[in-house]
């Protein structure tokens, strides 16, 4: 036990450089991905409420197939395939689409969910004192519907720190590449493999505490 | 080549990692579904466990031994739903090899997304447990029944309607998951596909085929979870 800890200590300063700048890679992806998911699952969840047919089918179609093909698929089609018809990204941008696309499709479902717990009532009211509907939107429905949204939405967030971790896959330099790097360098996996694991750990440990705070305050507020 | 023939012999070659990824996905599926009844099981029992009702040293001991076990698994649901998946495969299949211990991708694999699965699992079925009154289990024990009896007929019955839209939804997620068993090695769908890769350059057609039979593999599924979703609505009324 001391002998395997002893390697931390030995190699830490060599270490620690690289491994911190990967650190901010992954919080760049899930940060940039999880900004992109929003705007998409916005679009995508008004699309699938609105009156055009055509459009909620699309919208359906889109959630359905983020459901249904692995986030890896989309990252190696945006990375590897999208080439082919001259559209290049490089990893770490093609991570952060490929991972908002992909989350988008959830975030979707989770803001549609929200919305429609929402009464019409609510809506119907506020343009009755004369609010537009954009108006309604914004200062009615969507202040009510942010707390049923909000635990669902923390969640999303951890899921898609631990998602960022296949970018490396798509070599975007982040802390699972440089660990693998690392690794097949030093000849010591298991070492650097548990140190990311316990840096992951540390990243999404305490934004689950929060999450499952703010969910069982919620849930107090709405049992009053 | 044209695409169609193309199109054809990937595809052949694809499907041949289907099986395999069919297989993980079934394998891993029982494996956490165990971990997570047994630890599900353990947990919802021990809450309901109080300690006014302790009435002897071994009731003591009884509690306090329970309380110890839930502590465990809470620490290991927490570690398994905090740690990427890719993580915990490397850890199993590149970590153990340094140490000594060689598993095969496939050991890996279900090893690693079983566990993680164990601990999402659990949560899903200490809830279901946690559902069902006491008195169900008190009443099957009134009538004779033992206790493997009461859980098998009386309260696991019961659980389904919470536990099976979320079981339906964590085998859909864990298709996709055994996607990234390619990265140990694993001779599945993406791996078949890389190696198609490599030998071809079709990128954009395989990895869309690709798309196209997760898709055709998952649907089936999703429409399961949106059946399993509104007959547990529909009970709620």
């Amino acid at each position: 036990m001391i002998e395997f800890l002893t390697v931390y200590a030995e190699n830490w300063a060599s270490w620690w450089p690289q491994i911190r700048a990967a650190i901010w890679v992954t919080l760049g992806l899930t940060g940039f991905a999880y900004v992109l998911a929003m705007v998409v699952g916005m679009l995508i969840a008004l699309g699938r409420m609105s009156r055009s047919a055509l459009l909620r089918g699309l919208c359906k179609g889109y959630v359905e197939f983020m459901r249904g093909v692995p986030t890896l698929v989309i990252l190696f089609l945006i990375y590897f395939g999208l080439p082919s018809f001259g559209i290049v990204f490089d990893a770490f941008w093609a991570g952060v689409i490929g991972l908002g696309l992909s989350m988008g499709g959830y975030i979707a479902e989770v803001f549609r969910s929200g919305l429609q717990a929402i009464h019409y009532g609510q809506r119907e009211a506020a343009l009755a004192v004369g609010m537009t509907p954009v108006q309604a939107f914004r200062y009615v429905t969507l202040p009510l519907a942010f707390r049923i949204i909000l635990p669902p939405m923390l969640n999303m967030l951890i899921l898609l720190l631990k998602d960022s971790s296949l970018a490396a896959l798509i070599t975007a330099p982040e802390l699972m590449l440089t660990a693998k790097d690392l690794a097949s360098s030093t000849f010591l996996p298991m070492h650097l493999y548990l140190l990311v694991g316990v840096l992951y750990l540390a990243l999404t440990l305490p934004m689950s505490f929060v999450a499952r705070h703010i969910e069982a305050r919620m849930r107090l507020g709405a049992a009053r | 080549m044209t695409l169609v023939e193309k199109i054809e012999l990937y595809s052949l070659t694809l499907l041949k990692g289907a099986g395999f990824t069919i297989g993980i996905t079934v394998i891993t599926f029982c494996v956490a579904v165990a971990l997570g009844l047994l630890f599900g099981a353990i947990k919802a029992f021990n809450a309901k466990r109080e300690l006014s009702s302790l009435l002897s040293f071994t009731d003591a001991v009884l509690y306090l031994s329970g309380r110890l076990l839930v502590l465990l698994i809470n620490v290991y649901v927490e570690v398994f739903r905090g740690l990427p998946a890719l993580a915990v495969l490397f850890i199993l299949y590149f970590g153990l090899a340094y140490a000594g211990l060689q598993l095969g991708s496939f050991a890996a694999a279900v090893l690693g997304l079983g566990l993680i699965g164990g601990a999402m699992l659990t949560e899903v079925f200490r809830a279901g447990f946690g559902s069902i009154h006491q008195g169900q289990r008190e009443a099957a024990l009134a009538v004779g029944m033992t206790p493997l009896d009461a859980l098998r007929h009386i309260i696991l019955p019961q659980t389904w309607r919470i536990t099976l839209p979320p079981l339906a939804n964590y085998a859909i997620g864990l298709l996709k998951d055994t996607a990234i068993v390619s990265a140990i090695a694993a001779p599945e769908i993406m791996f078949f596909a890389r190696n198609l890769v490599t030998r071809t350059f079709d990128t954009e057609i395989i990895y869309l085929l690709v798309a196209v039979i997760y898709f055709c593999l998952s649907f089936p599924l999703a429409r399961l979870a949106d059946r399993f979703e509104a007959r547990a609505r529909a009970g709620v009324r």
